[in-house]
């Protein structure tokens, strides 16, 4: 069906048109006209149709351009308001609706008549199909194919064909005015003629749009109030209404005439009416996906644009619309249009079957556009094009838009920042407490070895005190080395020098017979011949307690596991510690009154729970197969480090419990049973180690309570050593001389003071006499190592405070007993260096000035 | 976090980072994060013979996956203190499962 009789050389057209608008193509206003219509190839044969007007355009002509454009002339009545589609229609979509449905009751045969005379053959195409369903319910969102969009482009082949035909198209698409109403009197003509076939124009309507130069302006629909019946109208037929505005109004008459009068071809306008007044829908995009948003825009774009491509050269508008039909492709809308007709090989024909295509220019003013320059136009065209590019990028990013609810990203939100906060959050907490908590190690060891608490009474005093001294000696080589250590033993020697200095003090009538006779004295020997009796004793029972000490796994690790449970009570201990709510007084308010009972109600709970954790209160079993639990713990390294903290949180009564229990298992102590050291065998690094560190860890604290109990606790401690131990054992080791040396010495500390007990003394003097006759026998084998071993202070520390206490027969004895060790050792120290040998003479001194002697005297 | 509140008493300290390609670095701890991320200064490769394109950076930052060990001086490591804090965080991650 040809209207214009238009030039139907090229083939391709065809596909092209099927599509509706080519892609890339120089937009033709008329293209329209000529019956490019949109996914309607069927209906209307292109090639036939087409007349070849649009080749005699005289585009360099623009005389015309305000009329055609609306610039001048053409008033507003002459152009019409006719050309709102899309707003006209959305006002009135409902009553579109409702007509069309109505109109589908009422006339169900000229419904159906209506795909048969176009192509049966092919009604899918027409795009109306789905309104043969009564239910059918338009899409509420706007239809990119109606506009002439094809989605798929293959953009970068086009642009080149696009470039190159420029010159020659524009001479030829753009039609003149008379051309252009030549073809609109045809179709009119045409469209009376086949009453039937009235569907024709519509199906030719889609491209139409691009013919509405002026209208880009009006576009922003709403702004004209459609009468009634031409705004229903003019939707559908697009072309139609905008041909005959042109100066010539007969025309227009003529043409709307046919129209108004054939009733049946009105009704079915308005059947078709609900699909247009489904692209108005811009409305509708709020509830619409977003990645669907792209193609609900398009057609305002399109609208906009499809002006100025009438005056420019065509391959510019190609560009732009590529952007648009991406956009279009996404929301799967103009599919079927897919095929772009290869424009750039098109002759003259292929303008028109362009026309469709305008819809894509950017220029929002036509106007603009024409003014332009060759140059300016390209470089504008140039910018359309990045623009495209742009668009594109964004359509395909933008297609995963929306697939995160709100919710999603805020819950999403409050990880980061959870995360955020717990990296980083630590410092902004305030609370101590809090930051302690998460970041233990640091807190303290920042409070510990920091720069100076400003305060001297910071709660870092209390953790420098669980730390700084618990476990110093070899075990913190970065702290004031073996500070505690050394402590005790200044204290120790302290202790046994007051000792001799108080003894010094006492006129000891028999003692004179002494001095300068060292080597003599052996005169007083022969009353005490038990020494040699005595010297296998210690031999055969030497090891003896060495063999309960094996301990089964299950044992060691109940021990590890009671240790454990230990050290996390004294944390909670100490971590409760630091809330102590502020002192109360009478003053205070019942609720820190209640807060401080709580406290304590809470620190007491925590306190028995240790009491119970250190196993103290086992009962003890006098031959046992495996030691005593708490015994055990001390066993272990950590168990020892443990004691020191112990202490600083039980009561006095309970530090007796442990010094007695410690007391009483002397000799169990693997550091005691296995702590004998013989010139010939020497202790193992490891358990010297071992030896160090309970020296370090459990001594002091023991040593400090000793130092202050009154001396029927020291005898009790005595007897007890001498009652559960092999003292033969204790004495050779360096735990149990140093235990043994604080007992004396403080014993002889208390014997100063008048109130001195009687009861006591002799009690203690008893216990005395048994401790030396005990040892005695081993005085000989009492130091640890070779002559050349330094490490033997506190044996002659041990020798000190015996002779401090002894009767002049028994420092005699004493020193019969230790004479050729005297001897050996400042034989010894005259060849060594002086501070050496200064060292060494002290200690000997120690004992010899005990005993009312000086190594002066031997010289 | 115990590892990271430990090394964080190290900072200014002098430390080698061995790292998983066998290349060793000593250097000053300049700051250490939440990954164990390093930033060392004066760093210098212990076998410059061997990596002697490393030996023209003074300044490194260490990606904390790359880390195999930090050998760091004993006497900056409180042992008791750190027991404890290991202890804490047992007891933490404990009660967190539980």
């Amino acid at each position: 069906m040809s209207f214009f009789g238009f030039d139907a050389m090229l083939a391709r057209d065809r596909g092209h048109s099927a599509s509706a608008p080519g892609f890339g193509q120089t937009p033709d206003a008329f293209a329209g006209l000529g019956g490019g219509v949109a996914g309607d190839d069927d209906a209307i044969d292109f090639e036939d149709t087409y007349d070849g007007l649009g080749d005699g355009l005289d585009e360099t002509d623009d005389a015309f351009n305000d009329d055609t454009f609306g610039g001048g002339p053409a008033s507003q009545q002459s152009v019409g308001k006719d050309f709102d589609f899309a707003g006209q229609t959305s006002k009135i979509a409902h009553t579109l609706q409702e007509e069309q449905m109505l109109y589908q009751t009422q006339q169900p045969p000229s419904h159906q008549q209506r795909p048969p005379p176009p192509k049966p053959s092919k009604p899918a195409r027409t795009g109306y199909e789905s309104y043969h369903d009564p239910n059918y319910i338009p899409q509420l969102e706007a239809r990119a194919d109606i506009w002439g969009l094809k989605p798929k482009h293959p953009v970068p082949a086009k642009q080149p064909e696009n470039q190159a035909p420029p010159p020659p198209q524009p001479a030829k698409k753009m039609m003149s005015l008379e051309e252009v109403e030549a073809m609109i009197r045809a179709q009119t003509l045409q469209h009376e003629e086949p009453a039937p076939v009235l569907i024709q124009p519509q199906q030719a309507q889609p491209p139409p749009l691009p013919v509405h130069p002026h209208q880009q302006v009006p576009h922003s629909q709403p702004h004209f109030p459609g009468i009634p019946g031409q705004g229903q109208f003019v939707p559908q037929i697009l072309q139609r209404p905008q041909q005959p505005q042109q100066p010539q109004q007969p025309q227009h008459a003529q043409q709307h005439g046919p129209h108004q009068r054939s009733g049946s071809r009105h009704q079915q306008v308005h059947a078709e009416l609900p699909g247009h007044s489904v692209q108005a829908p811009p409305v509708h995009h709020p509830t619409i996906l977003q990645r669907q948003r792209p193609p609900p825009n398009e057609p305002s774009i399109q609208q906009h644009r499809h002006a100025p491509p009438q005056p420019t050269a065509q391959r510019p508008a190609s560009q732009p619309r590529q952007i648009l039909q991406n956009p279009s492709r996404l929301s799967g809308q103009g599919q079927p249009m897919a095929q772009p007709g290869p424009p750039a090989s098109r002759g003259p024909a292929p303008g028109h079957s362009r026309g469709p295509s305008y819809p894509s220019m950017v220029v929002t003013n036509p106007e603009q556009l024409l003014h332009l320059s060759k140059e300016e136009r390209e470089a504008f065209l140039a910018e359309d094009a990045k623009r495209a590019k742009r668009n594109h990028k964004i359509a395909l990013l933008s297609k995963d838009n929306g697939l995160m609810t709100p919710q999603d990203k805020n819950f999403i939100t409050r990880i980061q920042l959870q995360q955020l906060m717990t990296a980083t959050g630590n410092l902004n907490e305030q609370t101590p407490e809090a930051a302690i908590a998460e970041d233990f190690y640091y807190q303290v060891f920042s409070q510990i070895r920091g720069a100076l608490r400003q305060t001297p009474h910071q709660p870092a005093s209390q953790f420098a005190q669980t730390y700084l001294f618990q476990t110093n000696g070899r075990y913190g080589p970065g702290r004031r080395h073996g500070r505690g250590a050394d402590n005790h033993m200044q204290r120790m020697e302290q202790q046994v020098q007051r000792a001799v200095e108080a003894a010094k003090a006492k006129p000891k009538a028999k003692q004179l017979t002494i001095e300068g006779s060292l080597g003599k004295i052996s005169f007083s020997n022969s009353k005490t011949p038990r020494p040699l009796l005595s010297m296998k004793r210690p031999e055969s029972t030497d090891k003896q307690p060495s063999k309960p000490h094996k301990v089964s796994v299950a044992d060691r690790t109940e021990t590890l596991r009671n240790i454990e449970n230990v050290y996390m009570t004294l944390m909670h201990m100490e971590d409760h510690e630091r809330t102590l709510p502020a002192p109360i007084n009478q003053d205070s308010d019942p609720e820190a009154i209640q807060r401080h009972m709580e406290w304590r109600t809470k620190i007491e709970t925590l306190h028995k729970k240790l009491w119970d954790d250190i196993k103290i209160m086992e009962p003890i079993n006098p031959n046992p197969l495996t030691p005593h639990p708490f015994i055990a713990i001390l066993s272990h390294a950590k168990g020892k480090k443990a004691i020191p903290r112990i202490f600083r949180h039980i009561d006095e009564q309970e530090r007796i419990t442990i010094l007695t229990m410690v007391v009483i298992h002397l000799d169990k102590l693997n550091v005691v049973s296995h702590g004998i050291a013989t010139p010939e065998e020497p202790l193992s690094p490891a358990l010297r180690d071992e030896i160090e560190l309970f020296l370090h860890s459990v001594v002091p604290p023991l040593y400090a309570h000793i130092f202050e109990s009154p001396l029927n606790i020291i005898i009790g401690l005595l007897g007890l050593i001498l009652e559960r131990n092999n003292v033969h054992v204790v004495a050779r080791t360096k735990i149990g001389m140093s235990l043994l040396i604080m007992l004396i010495s403080r014993a002889e500390l208390l014997k100063q003071p008048p109130e001195i007990n009687v009861v006591d003394w002799e009690n203690w003097t008893e216990l005395y006499n048994r401790l030396f006759d005990a040892v005695e026998p081993i005085l000989p084998l009492i130091f640890p190592g070779s002559i050349n071993d330094t490490d033997d202070m506190y044996v002659w520390q041990f020798l000190a405070a015996m002779g401090v206490g002894a009767s002049p027969e028994q420092q005699q004895r004493l020193v019969i007993g230790v004479k050729d060790r005297v001897m050996e050792t400042v034989g010894v120290s005259k060849a060594l260096p002086p501070e050496m040998a200064g060292a060494r003479l002290a200690n000997v001194n120690l004992f010899m000035r005990a005993i009312g002697l000086d190594v002066e005297l031997l010289g | 976090m115990l590892i990271f509140s430990f090394f964080k008493t190290l900072m200014n300290q002098e430390v080698t980072v061995e790292l998983k390609n066998e290349v060793s670095i000593r250097g000053t701890i300049k700051s250490v994060d939440q990954f164990l991320n390093i930033k060392l200064d004066n760093a210098s490769v212990v076998d410059e013979l061997k990596w002697p394109h490393m030996s023209s950076t003074r300044d490194m930052f260490i990606r904390g996956s790359v880390v195999r060990y930090v050998h760091i001086p004993s006497a900056t490591v409180d042992i008791g203190l750190l027991e404890d804090a290991t202890r804490r965080e047992a007891d933490k991650a404990k009660a967190g499962t539980a």
